[in-house]
């Protein structure tokens, strides 16, 4: 969720709904193509009345095996295997694009996402806070915890030698 | 380098046009009134300064000495009241220096006015001009735009309604100083109750016929603050420091005791 | 900030352009001497008024051959900046001091063209304003020894620059005695 609070809040959680009905009438949980696809007509049909989002909606199907579309309030709608959304994306993608490979592991990709979190959050003056993590898999997700950026970052330049140009001592 | 420069202003239009936000210049929000009375005049102000809808300064000074005897109250541009304020003081002297008279407060209001109305009201300075001089105790008022009043009583500001009220309805002819103090010192208490732009304290300043001009800052001080209940001293080593560098504004000179003759 | 026979004047490190932060080593505190000037507003004008004052300062220096108190120097301020009333310079700047006769603590602030403002307690600038009002009229208190005053101001300057989109990326203190100026960098988050 990017943008306008109310706006994704409130559509993201009548997206919630519609996935839900489409549960009850069909017997079966809706596809990630689907539930995308309902929010993009959304926003396509609100197209111009002021709405501001930037989403993802991830999801894992049997049909589909993992899948990512980036919805926004323009009514775009597109199917990647990476995206990054938000005043900050430039700077997650930097970090993203250079790191991103298919075969990395769940582990390997939940670092490489707070990583780029942190990138984001540390260029980009309306990114910060905290950074959430969440791996979603076939059976639903599994969220990875709460972390702080102003510890994480330090632990990170402390970790990885990055970060350099951070001042750490007054030049005589 | 003399004047005011423009060599900004078409930067800062730039600036303005592709959304750059101008920074809010202080304004004196203010209440400023004066009042004659029987041999003198006095002028009275708030104390508050204001940066939009912040107080940037509780305790301003917003009387302004122009000669001993001639004092001026200043609303509009915190920057333009006190600097139109110093140069008009300067000028001032120097004509009386070259004169070798005693400073009129006619020739400070013309001369003001004449400035002000160069400057087509871009110096948003609005005075209150008071004094005594060989002519007697006088009372004027100037606006921005270089239009001037005479009166016996004149209050200008954002409060000066509040302030006119009680002026109005308590302002008589041959009042006594000290009527004359309470009066003024009334309705500048009521520009700092009811007028959002003013606040804080009374500043005050007689001026007498034959006698110096007195200075009364802070002569009330309806808003005291309280003492805090409470204290939130940070216990030493709250704060994580990264590095330190010291610098000495001591010169340290060493020596060493001169030779000490020690009796064998 | 002043304290007791003290004072602190602290700034924020960042420099950006709009969201984007560009250094984090942009200092908003000069030295003249033993005054101190904190300016704030957009970064070249803060460079500019930087060097011509520094410039004017060295001028008062050799033509008086003595010092400039704190007081003189925040008139030098204030009528250079009003030198530029109708295009002014973006800036919004604090000077603090101790004087070098009487030792009084010494601190004001300006408006951008040039309007003083004479404060006993603190003076605060920059986009942080309202929420450094904030900090500094709770915890602020008379008489803090240097030490203590340290650890007020730094506090104030953390938790109003985190309140700030615009503002962080580390800070620096300084505490000004009358016999040393200590300079410390602060721990700060970096987002």
């Amino acid at each position: 969720m990017a943008g306008g609070a109310a706006d994704c809040q409130f559509w993201e959680t009548w997206l919630n709904t519609q996935c839900r009905l489409h549960e009850l009438r069909n017997k079966e949980r809706i596809s990630v193509a689907a539930a995308s696809k309902i929010l993009a007509n959304l926003t396509y049909s609100y197209k111009g009345a002021g709405l501001s989002m930037g989403t993802m909606i991830c999801g894992y199907t049997k049909r589909e095996g993992p899948a990512i579309f980036y919805v926004d309030s323009d009514g775009e709608r597109l199917q990647g295997d990476l995206f990054c959304v938000g005043s900050g994306q430039t700077f997650a993608y930097g970090v993203l694009d250079k790191n991103y490979k298919w075969e990395l592991t769940v582990e390997e990709a939940l670092d490489l996402g707070k990583r780029s979190i942190l990138a984001a959050t540390h260029r980009d003056a309306y990114s910060g806070g905290s950074v959430n993590l969440y791996h979603v898999t076939e059976q639903g997700w599994v969220y990875h915890g709460n972390y702080d950026v102003g510890t994480e970052l330090w632990d990170a330049k402390d970790r990885e030698q990055s970060f350099n140009h951070i001042v750490t001592s007054i030049p005589s | 380098m003399p004047g005011l420069g423009f060599d900004n202003y078409k930067r800062n239009q730039y600036l303005a046009d592709h959304g750059v936000p101008m920074p809010t210049a202080t304004s004196t929000g203010t209440t400023i009134v004066g009042c004659r009375f029987n041999g003198g005049v006095v002028i009275a102000a708030d104390t508050r300064a204001t940066a939009g809808d912040i107080v940037a300064d509780k305790n301003c000074e917003k009387l302004h000495r122009i000669s001993p005897n001639i004092w001026c109250a200043g609303a509009g541009t915190a920057a333009d009241t006190e600097m139109v304020t110093q140069l008009e003081s300067s000028n001032v002297e120097l004509h009386a220096l070259s004169t070798g008279r005693q400073p009129r407060v006619v020739a400070v209001l013309t001369h003001l006015k004449q400035h002000l109305f160069k400057y087509q009201g871009h110096i948003g300075a609005y005075l209150i001009v008071a004094g005594v001089d060989p002519t007697g105790p006088k009372l004027f008022s100037i606006h921005a735009h270089g239009s001037t009043d005479v009166g016996f009583y004149l209050s200008l500001g954002s409060g000066s309604m509040a302030a006119m009220a009680v002026l109005e309805s308590r302002w008589k002819k041959d009042l006594t100083k000290e009527e004359a103090m309470q009066l003024c010192a009334d309705a500048i208490e009521s520009g700092i109750w009811n007028d959002l732009g003013s606040g804080s304290n009374v500043d005050m300043c007689v001026m007498e016929q034959d006698k110096p001009a007195k200075m009364y800052r802070n002569y009330r001080k309806p808003n005291e603050r309280a003492q805090k209940e409470k204290s939130y001293r940070f216990p030493r080593g709250t704060t994580a420091v990264l590095a330190q560098s010291v610098r000495s504004l001591v010169d340290v000179i060493e020596t060493t005791p001169q030779s000490m003759e020690v009796d064998a | 900030m002043a304290g007791k026979d003290c004072i602190a004047i602290a700034c924020d490190l960042r420099l950006g352009m709009q969201s984007v932060g560009v250094s984090s080593n942009f200092e908003k505190i000069f030295e003249y001497d033993s005054v101190y000037l904190g300016l704030t507003g957009l970064a070249t004008d803060v460079i500019t008024l930087s060097e011509e004052f520094r410039m004017k300062h060295n001028m008062y220096k050799m033509r008086e051959e003595r010092r400039m108190e704190p007081d003189t120097f925040a008139n030098l301020v204030s009528s250079s900046l009003y030198e530029k009333r109708f295009g002014p310079y973006f800036v919004g700047p604090i000077v603090a001091g101790l004087n070098s006769k009487t030792g009084k603590p010494f601190i004001c602030g300006f408006d951008l063209i040039g309007a003083i403002d004479f404060a006993k307690d603190f003076i605060v600038a920059g986009t942080a304003t309202d929420q450094l009002y904030g900090m500094c009229e709770s915890l602020w208190e008379p008489d803090l020894e240097p030490e203590d005053l340290f650890e007020t101001i730094s506090q104030a300057l953390l938790n109003a620059q985190d309140r700030d989109a615009l503002s962080g990326w580390g800070a620096v203190v300084y505490i000004i005695t009358k016999d040393k100026v200590v300079k410390r960098l602060l721990k700060t988050r970096q987002d």
